[in-house]
């Protein structure tokens, strides 16, 4: 690290200015994260009688609604940005090693989206964190929800965007900001001496090894929490675990790449710091993601069109052409749309970043309706007893308390943004000094 | 050792529903919550149609997929045979409504007290020589009691807002000796209720003398419940009359 002592007040990357359209942003942000945050109270305060969950059964309902998908939905997005970072990291990928902090945001963001998405769907959310602490039971799944995504996995990613920005931090607080106590607390005693770097990049290392395996085994119970029920047509199954990864990766770069995409067009002044190659590195793995997540569901379709079992029947027909068809052939289409986006790209050579846009929003969202139909319909139609088959429509105030949980991610990655530099100072390669003046 | 369990002779039950309401009233839960369900089915077309019943408790399970599935260990089972929900300990969660392949859990999605039946204006001054100044719904005492040598409160349902509750075949009474409501109420004795460990009880006979089956035998949850007579419920039937109540 240079030892400059001149004082410069200019961070670089933007970090430290709040230019008119951010604040605009950040404001509309708030905004919805308050009409998401009262509807939340209104719901605490009435019950969840205000949402448009009842019990299955007798009372033709779903007790695991909206929120329960978005944090299937939420959590599956974190999957690819702390793996992608920590094989950018091993294999020392630098391409990929400008959009390795903000792969790392990603993940922290969606977690805490979708674990404060677990708590709210509670009926006793307080009791709930003490409780999972004093009485937690390894043997049901929840606890890989609790325990291991959202204390491990989320506390692992956490640490990672600390030791990875520890240096960049120890550069900014020498110059002379407002974030200059941000930049220091960060950097809490960092000198970049080459005995700490050498620790640094060990402890890197080994992390980025660990935490693909716990990242993996952590996510996976999200799928469990389904697969391993006996009692619900549609559940059951050893596909659950791994389908849900497959989507997770699909999902997750998807949402990288547009995060990517709009974190250049914001750095204009810096374009050159996320090069046009990284969007084809994202758009090859965003296309083996989506292929494979695509074979999975026409393998299900498959099974569930040849050989549908007693009440499995029921279900399939509720997906096929009952009430669910629309979003199951909607969620098909739009993965196949973005599938075929991107082999068009791919086979021409040429990735274009609107294109890649285009087909990360389909694949996102198709990956919203497949979690959608994952959760919802085992449930109104899935009953081992003939109860009549149920309904389900969330209410504005799911929407709502949903609409907020995303401005909240939008916020904590837009605020990141401007505290620290989202592309790392140091480049490629650690070991040279590639600083970035503004 | 004791080990309770249920008979429900299905050549008996005449669909009437009383279990229900003795249920209800036992127990405080709230509009549209039934612990015991009493199916009514039809089956067959005009004119060769046929009408049967079907009583579902919490089947009590040994095999218990609530059990094995709740975070915090607020559903568990007792050495007794019965499975039951510590009010004080439930977080909300749901997902023992979801293991259960029966649908015998029910979530208080509101306030309980809000929640009763709306019958009659409790409040007019007119009822007062009826009600004496008692304001319903009648709170069973016994509900807030600690029960078992667990100590804990699993009785009766209303405890509170945002947490689950099911059938506990009436764990208060149990406990002094007594049958379940719905068992006490039952006309025509169609449900039996006792210790299957003791060979001399009405319900080790009734099950001795009779054929029985389970519900969802397939699941692998060893239901605590036996049927006999009737036959397994499929999808050629079709339910009729599910009762009013908002929710």
């Amino acid at each position: 690290m240079t030892s400059d002592t001149k004082s410069r007040t200019v961070l670089p990357q933007g970090v430290g200015k709040f230019s008119a359209k951010w604040l605009m942003f950040t404001a509309a942000m708030v905004a919805v994260l308050v009409i998401g945050i009262l509807a939340y109270l209104y719901e605490a305060n009435q019950g969840m009688i205000v949402t448009g969950m009842a019990n299955t059964g007798t009372q033709g309902g779903v007790t695991w609604g909206l929120y329960v998908v978005m944090v299937e939905y939420f959590i599956g997005v974190s999957l690819a940005g702390i793996v992608l970072a920590a094989f950018a990291y091993v294999f020392n990928v630098k391409v990929l090693r400008p959009i390795s902090r903000l792969a790392v945001l990603l993940t922290v963001g969606s977690l805490m989206v979708g674990v404060l998405a677990v708590l709210i769907d509670l009926g006793k959310p307080i009791r709930g964190i003490i409780n999972m602490l004093l009485y937690v039971r390894p043997q049901s799944p929840f606890f890989g929800t609790f325990m291991l995504v959202a204390v491990g996995v989320l506390l692992t990613s956490l640490l990672y965007l600390y030791l990875d920005g520890r240096r960049d931090a120890a550069y900014l607080a020498e110059f002379d900001s407002s974030l200059r106590w941000y930049h220091r607390l960060w950097a809490a005693g960092y000198s970049d001496t080459q005995a700490e770097r050498e620790r640094h990049r060990r402890t890197m290392f080994w992390l980025s090894i660990l935490v693909v395996p716990l990242v993996v085994i952590a996510l996976s119970t999200e799928g469990l929490v389904f697969g391993i029920q006996v009692g619900r047509p549609g559940w059951f199954g050893s596909l659950q675990g791994p389908d849900f990864l497959v989507l997770a990766a699909a999902s997750g770069l998807a949402n990288l790449i547009v995060l990517t995409a709009i974190v250049r067009r914001v750095l204009h002044d810096d374009y050159v710091l996320i090069g046009r190659s990284v969007f084809k590195w994202l758009g090859g793995l965003l296309l083996a993601a989506t292929a494979v997540a695509l074979y999975f569901q026409v393998v299900e379709l498959f099974t569930l069109l040849y050989a549908t079992p007693g009440n499995e029947r029921l279900l399939a027909d509720a997906l096929l052409r009952g009430p669910y068809a629309w979003i199951f052939w909607l969620g098909l289409v739009l993965l196949g749309l973005g599938l075929v986006l991107l082999v068009l790209q791919a086979a021409r050579r040429e990735w274009s970043v609107g294109l890649l846009v285009v087909a990360s929003v389909a694949i996102s969202t198709s990956a919203v309706a497949e979690r959608y139909l994952t959760v919802i319909p085992s449930q109104t139609h899935g009953m081992l007893l003939p109860y009549e088959p149920g309904s389900y429509f969330p209410t504005w105030v799911e929407f709502a308390v949903v609409g907020g949980l995303f401005a909240l991610g939008a916020l904590l990655i837009g605020l990141f943004i401007k505290v620290f530099p989202i592309v790392p100072l140091n480049g490629a390669d650690s070991d040279k000094e590639v600083l970035v003046d503004a | 050792m004791t080990k309770y369990a249920m008979a429900v002779d299905l050549d008996r039950c005449q669909g009437c529903r009383g279990c229900m309401t003795a249920c209800k009233v036992e127990n405080n839960t709230v509009e549209g919550n039934f612990w015991m369900y009493v199916f009514r089915f039809e089956s067959g077309t005009y004119p060769d149609t046929e009408m049967s019943f079907l009583p579902r408790p919490c089947q009590h399970c040994d095999n218990a997929p609530c059990v094995k599935v709740c975070p915090v260990g607020s559903r568990f089972k007792r050495e007794d045979g019965l499975v039951l929900t510590d009010a004080d300990r439930c977080i909300g969660c749901r997902y023992c409504e979801l293991a259960c392949p029966y649908g015998v859990n029910y979530f208080n999605w509101q306030k309980p007290d809000d929640a009763q039946y709306p019958i009659v204006d409790w409040q007019d001054d007119s009822l007062d020589p009826v009600t004496g100044g008692v304001i319903p719904p009648y709170k069973n005492p016994d509900l807030d009691q600690l029960w078992g040598d667990e100590q804990r409160r699993t009785a009766g349902g209303g405890h509170a807002k945002g947490i689950m509750e099911k059938c506990t075949f009436c764990v208060q009474r149990v406990e002094k000796g007594l049958d379940p409501a719905c068992v006490e109420t039952c006309p025509t004795d169609a449900l039996v209720f006792g210790d299957i460990d003791d060979s001399d009880s009405p319900v080790s006979e009734y099950l001795r003398e009779n054929r029985t089956w389970q519900l969802l035998d397939e699941a692998g949850t060893k239901p605590s419940v036996y049927y006999i007579g009737g036959r397994p419920p499929s999808r050629e039937v079709t339910e009729i009359e599910r009762p009013k109540a908002t929710v």
